[in-house]
């Protein structure tokens, strides 16, 4: 049994290792930048790769939001112990359960000659099938001829193939190559003394970000066929990822890295004041907001502003009980909650995105709502605007107080607190706005008086009046720094590094953003397809760099 | 002509009769029932039980021990070494339990309550009960209503009134009617029923109409454990759990004309009650009230053999009620089927739906 656990932890640590090592040994003339891939990559990856029931027990780490988004922030996370311990715990798992009877008919190409003995031939097979869609590109000699000696020596130390196979595949699940997205640059055949990104790191980049996950065949394929070098070749497979259902994904992963959806996981409300607010609500609020935004960017190709002043949305009877609505829900006692298509009537105070629960609910603390957290989320996620954090010393007790008989309202509370000149100056750029939202609880549920005052919701945007959530809305539609966000949001999101204004391709990109009706699948097309996309990266000096 | 004015006369009849008896339907409410429980009167304890002799399971379960042939020593001595009926070795469960016989076969007493003697356990002396007068005709057996100081039918009461199973009052429910209704495995699976009430203006008094019907879907909770207030539901549309009560609103309190109701349901099978009578008010945005009636004894009764021991005193309540059935006699036996009965209510407001998608009913703050 010793013997047996220590081979195994020896296997795990001999691919690992060797994955590192190749990783720190590239190719001369090459330098890449490594790129944690995100909980939603990982788990859509080992889905696409080895199918959807495969369960993954395991915690991811925390992202890091840098520049309003965490797939920026996944630019600069390494790996801490307990992250590593984290992953190897999955990827044990998962590589156990893949060499199970039920899976490996369907996922491995060959079986051994003999189940209880090594088998080179099949080994090979498998190592190189599966490695070329974990490591994103084909193994090399060497990173295969030393997976298959090890699980050649596994299989016959074990009298099992599949024990050899489980090791190898698990050693693969922690290797840097899978673990991290490669942008890898190499010289450029077409131009003496420049550089350009390889084509197994151009596919990544389009898979992770059209698609939330590793490049399937076809894009590999085109990858090792030199396609994606060529302006027709890469524009075909984007096209074709573009026109994909697949894109859903893509979509919702970028949506709820820049709406700030990770802060679910930190959300509870106060059951005594918000019973509303279950647990099927918590999980629920930010699905709502996805399926609303899916449907309009991605199956309906509309204008993104709508999406500020859409009636249409989904629902199930949990979120209809906090909207105040009803909906038809046909389905049988104990079954899960559907969701209904549901469109708000012409006179429905709940307009747009931001009259939902994933934002009025999820940027309100647990018992009231915060105007000034709402304003704050607004021009962070939204406006690609930096709020500075209030100064340490603040005495929050006026605004929390919300019992005090006299300042019965939030936007009472918050006048007291913002004739501080201290506070004044961030208190007027988010208070106007998270005000409008008033009639929205810190639950969602609408309302029109706060401890028997009436809410007053009017204010001002950028010098014009506004009555109310439902003016804001077109206000906001119509804002452009609303559009512009989101374009500059979206490319930092696949490049790790926010546009240059002033580039004149990111000027054609914002350009055609607006030419093409602000679709948002289109904006993604042209960034995927863009040369300031596939530009090399900047190297900093302190990047994993080899001799030239 | 004078053929045509009568017909004319008739038609205009028809319609002002059913105009009358229909109220307008300007206002309609829609509810969830989301608290049903047999109506009790434990405050009263000392009064309705001044012998106190039922105890509780430990005393029941002695008594079965001795009807089983344990003297009172021996089972003593075992009630020492359990907390309960679910901790007896085998050996001597099984002897409690299968004691009874029919045809000279030993069977469990929980499926053939008929089968063992009557314990006689004590029932209500006091004077008080929630509930309707239902006509029944023996003044001696009437309690008056606490609230309405009325004269009351409420057999069941009567019967289960001074075991330990019902010693409960709101918000508190019986045993076995709390383990139905806050039961995870029940509410999450199974209909429950809904209420309707609608007429011109239910802030003010006059005429309704109350409509009884079931869910298609169980009942959600909210983060409190409460149920969920203004949620939707689409209602069966099966004829089989659907009354249509004519009533008013007098002075804030609802009532119906008498009539027949049945909700088929996962308490005690269905809910059947003969000569139905309602009396409900509006706390808030909920509807709290009374029904009671006739209903058939026997669902009731078998109800408590069901639940183990700890929960109830099978044998005891079974002829409690068998014994105090007080209508509907069996042209056969002449035993009575029916018992007078009250429960209370207490409804969330929701949203009802048919299964088109057509509101019927909306929640009442809402409106």
């Amino acid at each position: 049994m010793m013997n047996r656990l220590c081979l195994i932890s020896f296997g795990l640590l001999l691919t690992a290792t060797t994955g590192m090592a190749s990783a720190a040994e590239p190719a001369a003339g090459e330098q890449f930048v490594s790129i944690r891939i995100s909980e939603s990559e990982y788990r859509n990856t080992i889905a696409d790769v080895f199918g959807a029931d495969i369960p993954i027990k395991g915690q991811f780490e925390p992202g890091v939001r840098t520049d309003g988004l965490l797939a920026v922030g996944q630019h600069a996370k390494s790996f801490s112990p307990v992250s590593i311990e984290y992953y190897d715990n999955m990827a044990r798992g998962i590589a156990a359960q893949i060499v199970q009877p039920a899976y490996r008919r369907t996922l491995f190409s060959c079986e051994p000659r003999r189940v209880e003995r090594s088998d080179k031939r099949c080994a090979s097979q498998i190592v190189s099938s599966v490695g070329r869609f974990l490591f994103r590109r084909p193994l090399d000699k060497e990173e295969l001829t030393t997976r298959v000696e090890l699980a050649d020596r596994m299989a016959d130390q074990e009298h099992n193939f599949y024990s050899g196979i489980s090791a190898v595949i698990a050693g693969m699940l922690i290797a840097p190559e899978f673990l991290n997205r490669m942008v890898r640059v190499e010289p450029d055949p077409a131009k003496h003394s420049a550089l350009r990104v390889d084509s197994y790191s151009r596919a990544s980049m389009l898979s992770f970000y059209l698609w939330n996950s590793a490049p399937d065949h076809a894009l590999l394929a085109a990858a090792e066929k030199g396609e994606l070098q060529t302006s027709e070749g890469l524009q075909r497979q984007v096209s074709r990822m573009i026109a994909s259902p697949r894109v859903e994904r893509g979509v919702r992963a970028f949506f709820s890295d820049m709406l700030g959806f990770d802060e679910f996981n930190l959300l509870s409300k106060d059951p005594k004041i918000f019973p509303e607010f279950t647990v099927d609500v918590l999980q629920q609020a930010q699905e709502q907001t996805l399926r609303t935004i899916v449907n309009h960017v991605a199956r309906q190709r509309r204008d993104y502003r709508d999406l500020f002043t859409t009636r249409e949305t989904f629902l199930t009877r949990s979120l209809a009980a906090i909207y105040g609505v009803p909906i038809l829900d046909t389905g049988d006692g104990g079954q899960p909650d559907r969701w209904v298509p549901y469109t708000f009537p012409s006179n429905d105070p709940h307009v747009g995105v931001l009259s939902q629960v994933s934002f009025v609910g999820l940027h309100s603390p647990a018992g009231r709502s915060s105007p000034t957290i709402r304003g704050k989320a607004f021009r962070e996620h939204l406006l690609c605007q930096k709020v500075p954090p209030p100064p340490g010393n603040v005495d929050f007790k006026a605004v929390e107080d919300t019992t005090n008989p006299i300042r019965k309202t939030a936007r009472e509370r918050l006048a007291a607190h913002a004739n501080n000149p201290v506070c004044a100056g961030c208190h007027k750029i988010t208070d106007p706005i998270g005000l409008a939202f008033e009639n929205f609880s810190a639950s969602g549920t609408y309302r029109t008086t706060e401890h028997g005052a009436t809410i007053d919701t009017a204010g001002e945007y950028k010098g014009v009046k506004f009555t109310g959530p439902v003016d804001l809305a077109q206000l906001i539609r119509n804002d452009p720094t609303v559009t512009n966000c989101v374009a500059r949001r979206s490319f930092a999101y696949v490049a790790g590094r926010t546009p240059s204004e002033e580039d004149s391709a990111w000027k054609n990109i914002e350009s055609k953003f607006k030419s093409d009706g602000y679709d948002v699948l289109a904006l993604m097309q042209e960034i995927a397809a863009s040369p300031l996309l596939l530009a090399p990266p900047v190297m900093n000096t302190g990047e994993l760099a080899v001799k030239r | 002509m004078k053929v045509m004015m009568q017909k004319l006369i008739g038609i205009l009849a028809i319609w002002i009769a059913a105009a009358l008896s229909a109220p307008a339907q300007a206002e309609s409410r829609g509810y969830i029932i989301d608290w049903f429980a047999t109506a009790t009167n434990a405050a009263d304890y000392k009064i309705n039980c001044p012998e106190d002799r039922n105890g509780g399971v430990m005393s029941w379960l002695r008594r079965d021990m001795i009807a089983a042939g344990y003297t009172p020593p021996e089972a003593d001595k075992i009630l020492t070494t359990v907390v309960g009926d679910m901790d007896l070795p085998q050996d001597i469960a099984t002897r409690i339990f299968t004691r009874a016989k029919v045809n000279g076969r030993s069977v469990n007493v929980r499926s053939y309550p008929e089968a063992v003697p009557d314990p006689q356990i004590e029932t209500v002396k006091g004077k008080y009960a929630h509930g309707f007068d239902l006509g029944g005709a023996h003044r001696a057996n009437k309690f008056i209503d606490p609230d309405t100081k009325q004269p009351v039918d409420n057999q069941l009461w009567r019967a289960v009134g001074c075991t330990a199973t019902f010693r409960a009052d709101p918000p508190k429910k019986s045993y076995y009617e709390g383990n139905i209704w806050d039961n995870n495995l029940y509410e999450e699976l199974v209909p429950h029923w809904a209420l309707q009430i609608s007429g011109a203006d239910l802030s003010k008094d006059g005429k309704v109409t109350v409509v009884l019907s079931r869910t298609t879907r169980e009942l959600l909770r909210d983060a409190a454990g409460q149920f969920l207030k203004n949620a939707s539901y689409v209602i069966d549309p099966s004829p089989d759990s659907h009354s249509v009560l004519q009533g008013e609103i007098k002075n804030g309190i609802l009532t119906i004309q008498p009539a027949d109701i049945r909700l088929r349901g996962f308490i005690y099978g269905e809910i059947a009650l003969r000569n139905a009578h309602m009396r409900m008010w509006f706390e808030d945005d909920k509807v709290v009230g009374y029904w009671g009636g006739y209903m058939p004894w026997l669902p009731f009764a078998y109800a408590y053999c069901v639940e183990p021991g700890s929960a109830s005193d099978c044998t005891g309540i079974y002829h409690a009620v068998k014994n105090l059935a007080d209508a509907s006699p069996d042209p056969a036996t002449g035993r009575n089927t029916e018992i007078s009965s009250t429960f209370r209510i207490e409804a969330v407001p929701a949203y009802l739906l048919d299964t088109d998608g057509h509101e019927l009913a909306r929640p009442a703050i809402l409106h």
